[in-house]
């Protein structure tokens, strides 16, 4: 039996070189976190509201981007968008594009869930009260929608996390991308380092993303 | 855009389509399969399997598709464990599916409260028979909703299988792209294909939420 | 809940949208020109001046195609296509911006403006003349034909109807072998990385790839053997610029010129293809100063 390919691992910069594709995917992923959570709360806030126009453009938007593979996404933004209107948008920012375009819409919709689970009394209440709407918002509805969306939100950062694996495809180098080109590098000396590598990238992404989600769990059974 | 192109590739996108299905519903399959059984698991506090159960999920829920098809399709033939792509794709899907289905299942189970379990039998019924007419329905009925935003999750997920040399969708558009540089024609044609294939599933799914939802109280939905 | 009404409204505005998107599409590219003038033209492309000024240029390369183009331990880009680009970079007196490419990228690549110049073992055909522009060649090259030394294929004939062949997606041995031998089977990968493990792992019963690539393959992994050394025409890989980029095509033609004064490419070659070919093969895949031999 040969090596597994985890002496590869300690060769040169090899290590650090995939933990810095892990990098790329985790930096992808917090940025468009960050963009989808400004942006979800805003569509989520106008979900709820009264124009019947503007909700079924927001479910529109929403519906559009469940159905459609995040990998299909991708590459619409990254090749197609140069091809209609001439945009030349490197890997990464089309990568954030696609992620915050996702993200804004699940995000809009946990929001908007988030709000309509806050019982109505409670804005009657505040406005009985005497509170303007927007105090109603700012004091009474918001921090509570906040504090039922945090576990969510650090939920969708894994998803996110996951899904950054298939920016591979338009051509990004991050840890699976260096994964094989260490493999390439070392086809010779160890042939059979494919094994060690894609181990440990598997568990590469398993070590950022489970104490992520047990830390959203964890805030959603004790914020319920 | 080139219409009498996009008519050539249709055969193609057609076959791609198939693939696509067959192995996307053979990996729903033994993803149901896998979820009952880990859900069973959890909800009877099966000693030693239990935490078997448990880590796969973690282990599954936490790491893409992408990567677990690598390590199966590439990684372990390394050790002596061929697979065909065929067979990766389904076990690569079903594996992730599992765990996904499992969660879902399980808070189905969980949710309905003990109370009626304990009721059903002191009305005489065994625990099979509780579990059978009492917990069952309304478990299978409250998880239908999180069930079929597993399989669109899971059918948009096998846009990732063009790695493992399967001529999905998305790798028929990837080298005909490739081959001939008709980027919008190539890339329309796959968007197509795909809201042919997976808007019934969605509303086949908000058809059959509707049909279940008489065994709910309120408004419960889990997705 | 409304859900079902929600969905069916959505069905009908994305099939409106995309009647829209269509519509659109068909309005832009105006005529019957060939469907590549039309991006082109909408993505631009940088000329040699901009390129200069902008202090770096972009080249698309392969990362995990050793060893014409991949990536070292230390992260640094290295090969036979990667000496070349050094050297352009240092002509043009800017830095080197290395983008890794996949095979079935590369026009793409150039058509969206992505890369300046994709320098990644890119063979030139007819077809992909049509997409982009090719400059004077470096390297001989024709398709060849590795397999597993427990079953040497050395005609296409010996393959059984079970029998598959991979192929990388967009490169000249899947369009031939699409084009003359449609009745083979063909898997096909993405990346180098990944056809070469999968030969290694036993998916296919052999793999068809530029004849460079598959002898370097059989000499650096022992128990494969190179079947079919040649196959389809004798090509030849050159630099590629976007499609009109007429300063740039001419600054790499002249610089190609130049270059075979000093034997440029004969020392790319012992730099770093010695190792792999031995001597013999240096005067077979060379091209100097643009010249072919036959």
């Amino acid at each position: 039996m040969q090596s597994l390919g985890i002496d590869v691992l300690f060769k040169g910069r090899n290590l650090l070189r995939l933990l810095g594709g892990l990098w790329v995917a985790v930096r992808i992923s917090l940025i468009s976190v960050a963009l989808s959570i400004v942006l979800g709360l805003l569509i989520g806030v106008l979900m709820t509201g009264k124009s019947p126009v503007l909700r079924g453009v927001f479910r529109l938007y929403l519906e559009t981007v469940r159905i459609l593979p995040q990998m299909v996404l991708l590459f619409i933004v990254y090749f197609g968008t140069t091809r209609l209107f001439g945009w030349n948008l490197s890997a990464e920012v089309s990568a954030v594009f696609v992620f915050t375009f996702w993200g804004a819409a699940e995000m809009g919709d946990l929001v908007r869930g988030a709000i309509l689970s806050i019982p109505s009394i409670q804005r009657e209440s505040a406005q009985a009260l005497g509170m303007t709407p927007r105090q109603v918002y700012g004091y009474v509805i918001l921090p509570q929608t906040v504090r039922r969306l945090i576990p969510l939100s650090i939920n969708l950062i894994t998803r996110m996390i996951k899904t950054t694996s298939l920016v591979m495809m338009i051509g990004m180098v991050e840890v699976l991308k260096v994964a094989q080109q260490i493999i390439e590098a070392n086809r010779r000396t160890s042939p059979n380092a494919a094994f060690g590598l894609f181990a440990v990238v598997f568990l590469l992404y398993f070590a950022i993303c489970w104490p992520i989600s047990r830390l959203a769990g964890y805030l959603e059974k004790r914020w319920a | 855009m080139d219409w009498g192109v996009m008519l050539s590739y249709l055969p193609l996108y057609r076959d791609a389509l198939l693939l696509t299905l067959r192995i996307g519903w053979q990996g729903v399959a033994l993803a149901l399969a896998l979820g009952v059984v880990c859900a069973l698991t959890l909800h009877l506090r099966l000693p030693v399997l239990r935490q078997i159960v448990t880590a796969y999920i973690e282990l599954f829920r936490n790491t893409p598709l992408l990567v677990q098809l690598f390590f199966l399709y590439f990684a372990l033939p390394k050790v002596g464990v061929r697979l065909s792509p065929d067979a990766c794709g389904t076990l690569g899907l079903g594996l992730l599916g599992g765990a996904y289905m499992a969660e879902t299942f399980r808070s189905g189970l969980d949710n309905i409260p003990t109370i009626q379990s304990e009721s059903a039998q002191s009305l005489g019924m065994t625990r099979l028979q509780a579990f059978r007419y009492v917990i069952l329905p309304q478990a299978v009925s409250s998880s239908v909703p999180g069930l079929v935003a597993n399989v669109v999750f899971l059918l948009k997920e096998t846009s990732v299988f063009s790695t493992i040399s399967l001529m999905d969708l998305m790798f028929t558009a990837k080298d005909l792209i490739g081959m001939y540089a008709k980027t919008l024609e190539c890339l329309t044609l796959l968007v197509v294909f795909y809201l042919i294939m997976l808007l019934p599933v969605s509303f086949l799914g908000s058809a059959i939420e509707r049909r279940l939802r008489y065994a709910e109280f309120g408004d419960r939905r889990t997705v | 809940m409304k859900f079902s009404t929600w969905k069916r409204i959505t069905a009908v505005a994305l099939a409106l949208a995309l009647t829209f998107a269509l519509a659109a599409c068909g309005k832009g590219d105006s005529g019957a020109a060939p469907a590549g003038d039309a991006g082109s033209d909408a993505a631009g492309f940088r000329t040699l001046d901009e390129i200069k000024a902008s202090g770096t240029v972009n080249i698309g390369v392969f990362s995990d195609k050793s060893p014409f183009g991949y990536v070292d331990e230390n992260g640094d880009y290295q090969g036979y296509d990667v000496y070349f680009a050094q050297r352009i970079g240092e002509d043009l007196g800017v830095e080197v911006n290395y983008v890794s490419t996949e095979a079935a990228n590369r026009i793409e690549y150039l058509q969206t403006g992505k890369v300046d110049i994709i320098l990644a073992n890119f063979t030139v055909t007819e077809e992909r003349a049509q997409e982009v522009d090719f400059a004077l060649p470096y390297m001989n090259v024709a398709l060849g034909v590795v397999s597993p030394d427990e079953r040497v294929i050395t005609s296409l004939d010996e393959l059984g109807a079970d029998d598959e062949v991979i192929v990388i997606s967009g490169t000249t041995a899947e369009t031939y072998l699409e084009k003359n031998n449609p009745e083979i089977k063909l898997q096909k990968y993405d990346a180098y990385a990944e056809a070469k493990t999968a030969l290694e792992n036993g998916n296919g019963a052999a793999w068809a790839n530029d004849n460079t690539e598959v002898i370097a393959f059989a000499i650096e992994n022992p128990g494969y053997t190179v079947g079919i050394p040649s196959l389809g025409s004798a090509d030849t890989i050159a630099p590629a610029v976007t499609k009109g980029n007429d300063t740039l095509l001419n600054w790499l033609n002249d610089e190609i010129m130049a270059l075979g004064a000093e034997n440029f490419f004969h020392t790319d070659y012992e730099a770093t293809l010695l190792d792999t070919y031995g001597a013999d093969y240096e005067d077979t895949l060379v091209v100097e100063g643009g010249v072919t031999a036959g």
